[in-house]
C-alpha cells in the first residue's frame, strides 16, 4: 500500500471534516504533484467522496438539517448534467481536461482567499414543508 | 412552480455540471448558491449540498466506469487516509481557526492551477 497516499487522504480528510475543500485538495495532489492522468485522479477523487459523504448524510438527515425542497430540484437537474459533462469527461483529452481544472483552480483559489466570514442570510427558507 | 425550485433545480445543475466534468468542486459551487441564491442558512446549506452531490458523483462513477475501468485498486490507500483523516478531523473540530485554513487552502489551490496550466 502507499503510504503517500495514505497520508493524502488522511489530510484531505481532516479538511473535510472541517468543511473545507478537501475533495479539490486531493485533486491537486493528485494531478500536479503526483502527475497522474486526469481522468483516473477524477475517479478516485470521486470514489474518495462516497463513503464519507454516506456516513455524514446519515447524520445529517438523522438530525433533519437537509431542505429537500431545495435538494430534490437540485438532484433531479444535478443527475442529468452530471451524466452528460461525466460523457463528456471520458471523451475529451487529458491534457484538455488538466487545463480546465486548472482554471477552475485559479477562480476557486482566488474566492478562497477573499472570502470573509458569511453575515447571516437576509431571508430564511423554513425546512418544512408548508 | 415556486421560485426555490427553479433556483435550486439550476444551481443542482451547475454542481453537476462541474461534477462530471472535472470530479471536484461541485460543493464549492453548490454552496454558496444555496446560501445566496436560495436563502439557505450555512448549516443547512452544508447538509444540503452532501444530500445532492453524493448522487451526482455516484452518476458521474458510473458513467466513468461505462468509458474505463474504475481505478478500484488505486483509489483503497486514499479511502483508507481519509476515514482516517475524518475521525481526527471529527476530534479536532471547533480548536483551529477557520480564518488561517481558509487563507492556506486558497493559496495551495492557487499554486495547484499554475501547476496544472504552465
Amino acid at each position: 500500500m502507499s503510504w503517500g497516499a495514505v497520508v493524502a487522504g488522511a489530510v484531505c480528510g481532516i479538511l473535510s471534516a472541517f468543511g473545507i475543500g478537501g475533495g479539490s485538495l486531493l485533486m491537486i495532489w493528485m494531478t500536479a504533484v503526483l502527475n497522474m492522468e486526469q481522468q483516473t485522479a477524477q475517479a478516485i477523487n470521486l470514489l474518495y467522496f462516497l463513503p464519507a459523504a454516506s456516513i455524514s448524510l446519515i447524520f445529517h438527515i438523522h438530525n433533519r438539517q437537509i431542505c429537500w425542497r431545495a435538494a430534490v430540484p437540485a438532484i433531479l437537474a444535478g443527475v442529468v448534467t452530471a451524466a452528460l459533462s461525466a460523457w463528456a469527461a471520458s471523451c475529451l483529452e487529458a491534457v484538455l481536461l488538466r487545463k480546465a481544472f486548472g482554471v477552475f483552480l485559479l477562480v476557486i483559489g482566488v474566492l478562497e482567499l477573499r472570502k470573509k466570514p458569511s453575515p447571516p442570510p437576509k431571508r430564511q427558507v423554513p425546512l418544512q414543508n408548508q | 412552480m415556486k421560485r426555490i425550485t427553479w433556483r435550486a433545480a439550476l444551481s443542482g445543475a451547475a454542481a453537476g455540471t462541474i461534477n462530471g466534468l472535472l470530479g471536484a468542486g461541485g460543493g464549492m459551487v453548490l454552496v454558496p448558491m444555496l446560501i445566496g441564491w436560495c436563502g439557505l442558512s450555512d448549516k443547512h446549506a452544508f447538509a444540503t449540498a452532501i444530500s445532492i452531490i453524493l448522487p451526482l458523483c455516484i452518476v458521474s462513477i458510473v458513467v466513468y466506469g461505462c468509458h474505463a475501468p474504475l481505478p478500484l485498486a488505486e483509489s483503497l490507500p486514499y479511502l483508507v487516509g481519509g476515514a482516517v483523516g475524518g475521525v481526527i478531523g471529527g476530534l479536532l473540530f471547533r480548536r483551529v481557526s477557520a480564518g488561517i485554513l481558509h487563507k492556506l487552502l486558497g493559496a495551495l489551490i492557487l499554486w495547484g492551477g499554475i501547476r496544472l496550466l504552465v
